[in-house]
């Protein structure tokens, strides 16, 4: 028989054995223990129930934190991107105008190659509306409006615009809305996004660009834009003068979308003027002359 | 203080420790390009020296996490297209030529015998960058004649792996080289060309209000054919004086 335990008590026994005499004893103690047990089982009944539901309840929070933390590859960001580009395009059509495409395609490298995301390709094109806007699909797809190259005066702001998208595509702003979106709640792997998963992903990601990103997603591209612009060489004043442009014609059609999708224009002009000052950014060129040669 | 309390005391603390490595490591990270140009004019597949324009020879891409560091060199034999690239690997001043099969040390390697690649192997003894980290580096002769015009542009906040850096990661090498290091076209690679396209998307938000859509995939195959090379695009760079060419003042003597 072993010891019963006492403080310091290396093997011992935690329920000594009872002697066999006092088994009579030890059945009542046992009828008694289990109407015990039972009374107190439906007692705690409605507490148990809560504490369940509340287990349940973070069981359900840790798996949905646990999906916005399911990694997407860079391969799959491609795939799902070009499925939002796609998307894009068949809203607008793609300018075929070689010589335009071929500008907007070095301007944005020229600011993409300050941009720290070596797995990705840039791939830059102009959409053939009126709307004033630009977007950054997952993977590097960047498009920019004919309204908007209409409004823009240099190469600096032009530079500036992309350079923001650019921003987009590096924080991958919109894959990280999908991750955080009810669309990948049937997503347990992110293998599984193929088919009509993959489409709801696509078409998620697309009305996510269509009707905006989050103000601190556009605060943040602005910041990163300007970064890349000026670091390109690129006059950093060139994204605030577009967007402040662009604060004179508000009410007008064309830039109505714009505002409804970013924050305030007059906001984003103070910011970019005070983070220039602030990282001490300034000169870099503008190069109307060259903009105005190519974009008509 | 409980056990509970303890414990989450610990988690937290490791969560912090977690969260400081990847910083600390990014911050020893580094990544640029040297664009190399000699005096001259490319004609008919070789340079023509001449004193009042340069010819590209060559553009390099360094990744570097001290003590180890990756150079990526591509050569151009016309001036308007870059090579497949040559990839040296080192730790410190010790560099590896890598190959198909392995890698072999630079001495021993035909590459070691080329005066331009051992100029552009430009790291310390602690696989730190010798020289600025952007601008114009101009090279000159014992006559003071310019032998050659390096263009220097860094990367901010780089976010490579790490682990390209590894000489025995031969799965590593080919990602890199698949990846399209600075997104040009010339050097993107078919194979993450995704196939996929979007089949059933049909309506899309709008601030205005849904409206009807037809994914146009042929669109976004023609804009994945529209490349434009490393060469045009360092051109365009040069024209309008942007990133390194706006440089007006020159490094020298950077390779002792």
């Amino acid at each position: 028989m072993t010891r019963p335990c006492r403080a310091g008590a290396v093997v011992c026994d935690p329920m000594p054995v009872v002697p066999r005499a006092a088994s009579g004893r030890r059945a009542a103690v046992r009828t008694a223990g289990a109407a015990l047990a039972a009374a107190a089982l439906l007692l705690a009944a409605p507490v148990a129930a809560a504490r369940a539901q509340s287990l349940l309840d973070r069981v359900r929070q840790a798996a949905n934190v646990a999906r916005t933390l399911l990694p997407i590859s860079t391969a799959k960001e491609i795939e799902i991107g070009r499925g939002i580009a796609a998307t894009i395009a068949g809203r607008f059509p793609v300018s075929t105008d070689a010589a335009l495409t071929r500008y907007v395609n070095l301007v944005g490298l020229t600011v993409a190659s300050q941009a720290p995301r070596p797995d990705i390709t840039y791939r830059f094109a102009v959409l053939e509306t009126p709307i004033v806007n630009a977007y950054a699909a997952p993977g590097g797809y960047i498009f920019i409006t004919r309204g908007s190259l209409a409004m823009i005066q240099s190469e600096a702001e032009l530079a500036g615009v992309l350079a923001h998208e650019v921003g987009h595509v590096n924080r991958r702003h919109v894959i990280e809305g999908i991750r955080k979106s009810d669309t990948m709640r049937e997503v347990r792997n992110t293998v599984d996004i193929e088919g009509a998963t993959l489409d709801r992903v696509v078409g998620t990601g697309a009305d996510a660009l269509f009707t905006g990103l989050s103000r601190g997603d556009e605060l943040e591209a602005d910041s990163l834009g300007l970064e890349y612009a000026a670091a390109a060489g690129y006059d950093p004043g060139g994204l605030a003068a577009f967007v402040g442009r662009l604060d004179q014609h508000a009410g007008e059609g064309p830039v109505s979308e714009f505002f409804a999708t970013h924050p305030k224009p007059d906001e984003r002009v103070e910011r970019l003027v005070a983070i220039a000052q602030r990282e001490g950014l300034s000169g870099g060129v503008t190069l109307e002359d060259r903009y105005r040669a190519i974009v008509k | 203080m409980s056990r509970a309390a303890a414990a989450a005391r610990l988690l937290g603390a490791l969560a912090l420790a977690a969260a400081a490595l990847p910083v600390r490591a990014a911050a020893q990270k580094a990544q640029w390009t040297d664009v190399v140009y000699v005096p001259g004019t490319w004609a008919g597949g070789r340079i023509v020296p001449r004193a009042d324009s340069l010819a590209l020879v060559m553009r390099v891409d360094y990744f570097s996490a001290p003590p180890q560091w990756r150079a990526e060199m591509r050569r151009t034999t016309d001036g308007q297209t870059l090579g497949a690239p040559e990839i040296l690997v080192g730790t410190g001043t010790q560099a590896l030529v890598m190959t198909q099969l392995g890698t072999t040390p630079l001495e021993q390697h035909a590459l070691g015998r080329d005066p331009l690649v051992r100029a552009l192997v430009v790291f310390d003894q602690s696989g730190r960058r010798k020289g600025p980290a952007a601008g114009r580096i101009t090279d000159r002769g014992a006559d003071g004649a310019v032998t050659r015009i390096v263009y220097r542009r860094a990367v901010r906040n780089p976010d490579f792996d790490v682990k390209l850096l590894d000489p025995g990661n031969r799965a590593g090498g080919r990602t890199l080289l698949a990846s399209g290091i600075s997104a040009v076209g010339d050097q993107r690679s078919a194979s993450v060309v995704a196939t996929a396209g979007a089949r059933g998307v049909d309506r899309v938000k709008t601030p205005g209000g849904d409206v009807p859509v037809r994914p146009d995939t042929a669109a976004i195959v023609r804009m994945e054919h529209f490349a434009v090379g490393s060469v045009a695009l360092e051109a365009f760079m040069r024209a309008g004086g942007l990133g390194p060419y706006a440089a007006t003042g020159d490094s020298t003597g950077r390779h002792p």
